[in-house]
């Protein structure tokens, strides 16, 4: 009865992993979706409207999806403080903490940082290439995202749970 | 076009920076109580400098008039009578060779700060050379110009920044006063105000338009309605069309609008008594000026020129002086300090009064 309990437990728990790795990928693509769009929203602003800075960042953090709107606020928190930093160092800041908990990977950061450093600091033109820039490598990374999530995120749920109940058997 | 810029309000709080410029303000944009002029001017600087200007002696920040960064140069400050330079402690010295030296990064996190890290959202101001901050300083831009059919299109690899601190002096005008005060019309003279720069031409204007626009119950004259054209944001110091600046209760403030335009806005929608504008300059404010001139209302504006000769020599000013329609010329100096009034004279006659 109590093998019969702990097997159950061990597969359970490996489907369970399965899916949560599953679900890294499949909800990379969808961040970078967002972010994406909010990137769009960002150049409207600041094309179109040339709104400052600070509350293009506020615009855009409320219109954005929940899942990436905090990158957007807390860079506009941190220029608003007028703590004396730049707006790339605002945004990297607020990239740092965003990172970690995002499924982002590292090539995402690495397009993030880059446009960073180039915010704020040009005529409006510029900046529409730099964010247009960062959209389209964004762009090339959804693909990608996209076509691993496919692969991996049904791999993933099934190698979880297949992988508990091999367990199972090979100590049955 | 005119593009109106909204620079973010310059919050700074205590943990963040050494000096507190938190403004008080109101929902209805009155501010309720007001930091030192040049602690204003602090949040766009980086820390390591706010640190070394709050560190200056406090006699010398309280008549603190420029701050000047110029790349790989010497900071100086300017002062009423002289400029300092200032050490790495904070300390102003004579020796340049002694003095902190600005960094290109400093000069690049200051365009940043002072455009609110969006310098796309004022290409208009950096063709004309200079940002206004909220509060109405001034940050004069000096580097390499863009040129685009013979016109400034931009201005790029920013090296010489001059952070120009605006102060109100309430009171300067009142010995002038009673020069400009028509009791005939029951109005006042047209004025042109001149000076040399760094006289004090905006300071006394804004005083003028203050207590014009109260009423001066001293010399019987009830307020006036007055229509102030604001192009640079210094005269009321806007910021997001609400005057920062005491700027009187009769007073309506086209913000950041070309003179020539805005003086014909105001002319037809607001009816003012007297419509103010800070340095004109150039023929179409001058044609403008011709047009308000013979229009009803009373005109007071400032001009940079050293003396009448000089007005006289600009072809465009000497057509209007020509036409004798400006009634007081007021001569600013420094002899006995800022906007010390040196001549006043009568349009009619041409001479002192």
């Amino acid at each position: 009865m109590l093998k019969l309990l702990g097997s159950i437990v061990v597969t359970i728990a490996g489907g369970l992993t399965g899916m949560v790795i599953a679900r890294s990928y499949s909800l990379r693509p969808v961040e970078l979706r967002y972010l994406q769009s909010a990137l769009q929203m960002l150049e409207t602003e600041i094309t179109y409207t040339a709104t400052p800075l600070a509350e293009a960042l506020g615009l855009v953090a409320a219109r954005a999806d929940n899942r990436v709107a905090p990158l957007f606020e807390q860079t506009r928190a941190e220029l608003l403080s007028m703590s004396g930093c730049t707006a790339g160092e605002a945004w990297e800041n607020a990239l740092r903490k965003f990172y970690p908990q995002s499924a982002l990977l590292t090539c995402d950061f690495s397009i993030l940082r880059s446009l960073g450093s180039a915010l704020g600091i040009s005529d409006s033109r510029d900046q529409s290439k730099h964010l247009r820039l960062a959209m389209e490598q964004i762009g090339m990374e959804i693909n990608r995202a996209e076509s691993n999530a496919l692969r991996h995120v049904k791999l993933w749920n099934y190698l979880g749970f297949l992988g508990g109940l091999v367990i199972v058997l090979l100590f049955y | 076009m005119s593009r109106v810029t909204h620079l973010p309000k310059l919050h700074l709080t205590a943990q963040q920076a050494l000096i507190t410029t938190e403004e008080n303000n109101t929902a209805d944009g009155r501010r309720l109580s007001k930091p030192a002029p040049w602690q204003e001017v602090m949040p766009v600087l980086p820390v390591h400098l706010r640190r070394l200007i709050s560190n200056l002696p406090s006699n010398l920040l309280e008549k603190l008039e420029e701050i000047r960064l110029r790349q790989n140069r010497s900071l100086i400050v300017g002062l009423p009578d002289e400029d300092s330079f200032v050490s790495q402690n904070g300390v102003p010295v004579k020796n340049p060779g002694e003095a902190y030296l600005v960094t290109a990064d400093d000069i690049q996190r200051v365009t940043q700060l002072i455009s609110g890290c969006s310098l796309y959202a004022l290409e208009e101001e950096l063709k004309n050379g200079f940002i206004t901050l909220p509060g109405g300083h001034r940050v004069g831009l000096t580097g390499k110009t863009v040129v685009e059919g013979g016109r400034v299109k931009m201005l790029k690899y920013i090296s010489g920044l001059n952070i120009r601190i605006s102060r109100e002096v309430n009171g300067i005008a009142t010995p002038l006063l009673s020069y400009l005060i028509d009791h005939k019309s029951g109005s006042i003279h047209h004025t042109l105000i001149f000076s040399p720069p760094r006289c004090g031409k905006t300071t006394l204007l804004r005083d003028i338009i203050h207590q014009l626009s109260n009423g001066i119950p001293e010399l019987n004259f009830p307020g006036q309605v007055i229509g102030v054209v604001d192009e640079r944001s210094e005269l009321a110091g806007c910021y997001r069309g609400i005057p920062q600046r005491d700027v009187g209760v009769r007073t309506d403030v086209l913000d950041g609008c070309p003179k020539a335009e805005g003086m014909f806005m105001l002319l037809r929608s607001m009816s003012p008594q007297v419509i103010a504008t800070d340095e004109i300059g150039g023929p179409e404010d001058f044609a403008a000026l011709e047009g308000v001139f013979n229009a009803g209302v009373k005109v007071l504006t400032t001009v940079h020129a050293a003396s009448l000769t000089e007005l006289a020599n600009r072809p465009a000013l000497n057509n209007l002086l020509n036409m004798r329609l400006i009634e007081r010329f007021v001569l600013l100096g420094r002899s006995r300090g800022i906007g010390t009034i040196e001549k006043i004279i009568d349009g009619k006659t041409m001479r002192p009064l």
